[in-house]
């Protein structure tokens, strides 16, 4: 009779541990999109940080990490929403090439913003099998606001075979969901004309070069 | 009052890539009138022809409301940024910093009976915390020595507690003078007045007092999100349409109150 609690506990205690297992599988799986997120994103900052290369090869060695860290074909396509599905191969691929021309440039000129600054991965939700979001906070070692630090998450997808970001959010606002917003609107106000949206992305990435 | 007013207080706002936190900024300059111009926009609004893609965003006044992004954009150019230019030469960066904060501390009983209102018991105290030691030794609010602390700073309005107890927003609204809204938001702002218990202290010149707070933080908010307006005009490909999701996608995460967004909420990629 006497062994009977110790049995009870010892149930529930191998009960507790095998819960504990089952809770922390998804924690575990995130691991490698949160230690993705936290080499890349110091890379990047690191280049921008770096003071021994001049502009223009920062600009070039920045461009060659972002395409390297995300997945430029997919985010355009996610952009163009609805006008996705009636557009040409031909018209999909000029977009998609005037898209990766803008996106590097605006995201550049985001990134820049960011120099000096460090990132620290806080966590990661697993959305399925291949899709998370990882937390992260942004350090800014100058601000002496006292506020807490900007929230930066990153939408990283692993279906492709090696991980890639394919949308990021600073304090709530997802960059490909305002570009997908801005894009079928401006669509919407041109009669779907692809070719409209093109020129103006082309216009766009050359003013942001040009500065 | 083209810009939408969401930068993020306290931090410097060219270091920002897009107008980021708290359109509460933007809700409290526009109280007063908010009902009223939400029901005349309703109306102005009521005959236009709708299209498949202003369903699908939930902007059935989309004709009127890029007119009224216009006029707010003359508004804007004309009145309110030559304003803004002068107190930039006129008052230096901390005079402008001590006018925030000031600014900031007045609207945090507002902050306060919506954090009661939507049982944020913890943020309750923080917004308590905040007013006690920023009037006291922060004298009278300009200056910020909670944020020191590590007291937190947010900001709650009748739009979010509406939200927080399951009302909708209602279709997308681009009010005249305010910027985006939405009904719910609109209705908020009206409330809000209601709930600011310093405007039931009543004395000779409270209605100066209250045209000049509402004047000052009209120019905070402008002199705050200057750059950052500007960074989105030239970088957007529709400009109407980068307000109206960016203040969709900022009110979501103010309700959420910064919480973490629900995985499922998200799109497929």
């Amino acid at each position: 009779m006497r062994f009977q609690p110790i049995l009870r506990r010892t149930f529930l205690a191998t009960l507790l541990s095998l819960s504990a297992a089952f809770v922390a599988r998804p924690a575990l799986a995130a691991s490698p999109a949160e230690d993705f997120v936290q080499t890349n994103i110091h890379k990047g900052l690191e280049l921008l940080n770096n003071k021994q290369l001049s502009s223009d090869q920062r600009r070039t060695q920045f461009e060659g990490f972002l395409l390297g860290l995300t997945d430029m074909k997919r985010i355009a396509d996610f952009t163009l929403g609805q006008y996705r599905r009636t557009a040409s191969p031909q018209d999909l691929a000029a977009f998609e090439s005037a898209f990766q021309n803008y996106a590097v440039a605006v995201y550049q000129s985001y990134f820049a913003k960011y120099a000096g600054q460090s990132l620290k991965v806080t966590g990661s939700q697993q959305r399925s099998g291949d899709d998370f979001i990882v937390a992260t906070q942004l350090i800014d070692p100058n601000d002496k606001s006292g506020q807490p630090p900007l929230e930066v998450d990153f939408r990283v997808r692993t279906d492709s075979g090696k991980p890639v970001v394919v949308d990021f959010s600073v304090a709530g606002i997802w960059l490909a969901l305002e570009e997908r917003d801005q894009f079928t609107a401006f669509l919407g106000q041109n009669n779907g004309n692809i070719h409209t949206l093109i020129a103006h992305l082309s216009d766009l990435a050359k003013q942001f070069r040009g500065n | 009052m083209e810009g939408t007013g969401l930068d993020r207080p306290g931090k410097k706002p060219e270091n920002l890539p897009f107008p980021l936190t708290r359109a509460r900024k933007s809700m409290r300059v526009s109280r007063a009138l908010g009902l009223g111009i939400c029901g005349l926009a309703l109306t102005a609004c009521a005959s236009a022809p709708m299209t498949p893609e202003m369903i699908a965003n939930n902007d059935p006044y989309e004709a009127t409301n890029r007119e009224t992004l216009k006029f707010n954009g003359k508004i804007d150019r004309y009145f309110v940024i030559p304003t803004v230019a002068l107190y930039f030469v006129l008052v230096p960066e901390g005079g402008r910093r001590s006018v925030h904060h000031f600014l900031e501390n007045l609207t945090l009983p507002t902050t306060f009976v919506n954090d009661m209102l939507q049982g944020e018991m913890k943020r309750g105290s923080q917004t308590v915390a905040r007013f006690l030691v920023n009037s006291t030794i922060g004298f009278g609010g300009f200056l910020d020595p909670a944020s020191k602390m590590k007291i937190p700073d947010h900001g709650e309005d009748f739009g979010q507690t509406l939200a927080t107890w399951g009302v909708g927003e209602g279709p997308y609204l681009m009010l005249p003078f305010f910027g985006p809204s939405n009904p719910r938001d609109a209705f908020g702002l009206g409330a809000d007045v209601a709930l600011d218990p310093t405007n039931y202290i009543h004395y000779k010149q409270h209605l100066w007092w209250f045209a000049g707070q509402k004047y000052f933080t009209i120019l905070d908010l402008r002199a705050q999100t200057y750059t950052t307006v500007q960074g989105i005009q030239r970088s957007s490909v529709d400009y109407y349409a980068s307000l109206r999701s960016l203040y969709r996608q900022l009110r979501e995460n103010a309700i959420r109150n910064g919480r973490a967004v629900k995985s499922e909420d998200l799109p497929d990629f």
